[in-house]
């Protein structure tokens, strides 16, 4: 019995050790993460969230059997799972497989009407749907076109046209294509907007014009000013394109840089003409809260734009290292992300782009791509806001319920479940959840609904309840002027 | 006591918020307003108030409920209160003004009744708008706030039988007084501060040297 005991005893001591080493590591592990996680509530305050996704290696030239990459500035995914990375300093484009380990190819010259061309800082590059590579071929000016083996295909320059300066200088940076193979092409200083090139490499227009605005203060100043002081002061341009994804239906997603933070990326239809959707706060321009002086402060500076699954894209700012996922309506998701020299933080990011397991960012000054994989959390919440773009919203409930039970009053959960609930036409609960998601705008949608229903049922009662009262009153009042004579009232009370 | 909330003094107040110009007459002129009640009307509104802070729903209320504190509103109302009719009595004694420091009183407090009731009003209402609903609540907030305030400045005209123009400037003064009231208090419990330092620092050395 004795012995028993005592072997009881060591067992239970064994198994408190072990749990306590084993949570401790997984508390070890959280804090362990070389930047901060966070969301932005209702109040936009920012609230630390669990991890939606976590560091999970780089690759490097050397890590693939090649030289270093030498300020590497653009990177896109195929089809086919394989990577093309735009090493501009090594004047190469470099292909790996889909599992991120090995070179497939690299291309740094071509055949050209028999004679061998080469790249000079290729920028951007892009592959479209028909399998064909686009290079922006910066300091030659041009845009190449190639077989994902490097065959020669065409060559896209020296855009004309009466809208275009005479002075104007071709020189492309990012480039992407839609699904008939016209050319978006981000140029520099092309602050006008994206330049679109025609499959046949016509020169068809700018798209997506950023309009400048001047605020009334400015205005008035400029009309204060002389002539010669008007001159002085610096001109009115807008900012310039900074990257460029395209969606499934061929909406171009461009991001930019917004000085007052508020919207850094559109969602341009055929026109050029922007549709994107906004949350409740109106704003798609990353950080909310920022300092006001220091290294890091200002509104985040958008350098590129990936379009994911089912309406979601990620932003990623330059200047504090973050990466921003929004939903279609426009909903901040999930951040995470930051600058250092840790492995899973980035020096200067550059680009970003999905793959089927991760996200990636090319660092150019690291010259490594970063690679991050999605938590539990956020993995549910990728499932879910998934699940209502798709329609199949009271499923999504399952799934918000398990990222509350990860992160407790979590508004985007509680919100999603009252959406759902919405949906599902059971008005009450989705008042519930709304309500702690503080969400107005479909609170009130709820509540609406719900009265229209409580008067709906009730309205035989509130009618015959009305009746009945003004009769009362007509009774009361003839019994009154029966009982004490009719008799004037007035006077000072 | 009973004098202050007797039951006539409680129909007067009513008298007064439906016949302002009249009421504040009679209150100046036949005593017919109690200081007490005034006062507990302030300490009302202020409830009113912190109320509607906290619990007007959230489709109209940006207020985080967690950062009011009621008793820190009663306190800061209060003090207003008596700034208020410190400072407005300090310029109208110069500017021949008829009311005593009472009338005022009495003027500010039940000026404040229709603020307090539809700030009460508004709290229960917004628990039923809709977003797109909020501007009746606003509405009913901003008729009880236009209310006091006008209610406020008749009081104050009536109270000492000046003219509309005359009581706009002493309004005015009245904030200038504010201003130098606070001023001044600043700079006093500063120099308390200094000269409290001053001692302690005696002390300590003291202290020390013992």
């Amino acid at each position: 019995m004795k012995k028993m005991n005592l072997f009881k005893k060591t067992a239970a001591c064994l198994l408190t050790v072990m749990m306590s080493v084993l949570t401790l590591g997984e508390a070890a592990y959280a804090e362990e993460l070389p930047y901060d996680t966070y969301n932005y509530n209702y109040r936009e305050d920012i609230v630390m969230t669990p991890a939606p996704y976590v560091p999970d290696g780089s690759v490097t030239g050397l890590s693939l059997g090649t030289t270093n990459f030498k300020e590497p500035q653009d990177l896109c995914v195929a089809e086919n799972g394989e990577i093309y990375i735009a090493d501009t300093g090594n004047n190469r484009i470099v292909i790996m497989d889909a599992d991120m380990k090995n070179v497939v190819r690299i291309i740094d010259s071509f055949e050209r009407d028999g004679v061998t061309d080469t790249f000079s800082a290729p920028y951007g590059v892009c592959v479209s749907e028909n399998n064909e590579l686009y290079v922006a071929d910066s300091r030659n000016k041009r845009v190449v076109v190639l077989t994902p083996e490097g065959e020669f295909i065409k060559i896209v320059d020296n855009p004309q046209s009466e809208i275009l300066d005479d002075n104007f200088e071709f020189v492309p940076l990012k480039v992407t294509v839609d699904y008939a193979d016209r050319i978006y092409v981000i140029g520099k200083n092309a602050f006008e907007g994206i330049l679109v090139f025609e499959s046949n490499g016509q020169f068809t227009g700018y798209f997506g014009t950023i309009e400048v605005k001047i605020s009334l203060w400015e205005k008035f100043w400029r009309r204060l000013a002389s002539k010669e002081e008007r001159s002085n002061q610096q001109l009115y341009i807008p900012t310039e394109f900074t990257g460029i994804d395209v969606d499934s239906d061929g909406f171009i997603y461009a991001s930019n840089i917004d000085s007052d933070g508020i919207q850094a990326v559109r969602r341009l239809n055929p026109q050029g003409k922007d549709v994107i959707q906004k949350g409740e706060n109106a704003n798609v321009g990353g950080d909310l809260v920022v300092g006001m002086y220091g290294d890091y402060s200002g509104p985040s500076e958008i350098t590129d734009v990936v379009y994911r699954d089912k309406g979601m894209y990620s932003l990623l700012d330059k200047k504090r290292g973050r990466i921003f996922t929004y939903d279609k309506e426009g909903n901040l998701l999930y951040i995470f992300g930051g600058l250092g020299a840790q492995e899973g933080t980035f020096i200067t990011p550059v680009a970003i782009e999905v793959t089927d397991e991760h996200i990636v960012v090319l660092d150019a000054t690291h010259n490594a791509v970063m690679k991050f994989k999605e938590t539990q959390y956020g993995a549910l919440i990728n499932d879910a806001v998934g699940l209502r773009f798709d329609g199949d919203e009271t499923l999504a409930i399952a799934k918000w319920e398990e990222v509350l039970r990860l992160d407790e009053n979590n508004e985007l959960a509680n919100n999603g479940i009252g959406k759902a609930y919405l949906t599902a036409g059971d008005n009450k609960k989705a008042m519930h959840y709304l309500e702690v998601g503080m969400n107005r705008k479909y609170y009130s949608i709820a509540w609406k609904r719900l009265r229209n229903e409580i008067l709906a049922d009730n309205l035989n009662y509130i009618l015959t309840g009305a009746i009945v009262l003004l009769i009362g009153l007509k009774i009361y009042k003839v019994i009154k002027r029966k009982k004490t004579g009719v008799q004037k009232e007035g006077g000072l009370l | 006591m009973k004098e202050l909330f007797s039951k006539d003094k409680w129909s007067f107040l009513f008298y007064t918020i439906s016949h302002p110009a009249d009421g504040f007459y009679e209150i100046r002129h036949r005593n017919r307003g109690s200081v007490a009640i005034s006062i507990l009307l302030v300490i009302l509104f202020s409830l009113s108030f912190s109320i509607n802070r906290i619990g007007a729903s959230f489709v109209v209320n940006d207020v985080d409920p967690r950062f009011v504190d009621a008793l820190d509103e009663l306190t800061s109302v209060l003090v207003l209160f008596g700034l208020i009719c410190v400072s407005n009595w300090s310029i109208t004694c110069l500017m021949q003004g008829e009311g005593r420091m009472k009338d005022i009183a009495i003027a500010v407090g039940y000026s404040m009744l229709p603020a307090t009731v539809c700030f009460a009003v508004g709290t229960i209402f917004s628990q039923f708008v809709a977003a797109d609903e909020g501007a009746f609540y606003w509405m009913i907030v901003a008729i009880g706030i236009a209310y006091t305030l006008i209610m406020m400045l008749i009081g104050i005209m009536q109270v000492h039988h000046y003219t509309l123009g005359k009581t706009l400037v002493t309004i005015f003064l009245t904030f200038v007084a504010m201003f130098i009231i606070i001023f001044i208090v600043l700079l006093f419990f500063d120099l308390i501060n200094q000269v409290y330092s001053f001692f302690y620092s005696i002390y300590q050395e003291l202290i020390f040297r013992a």
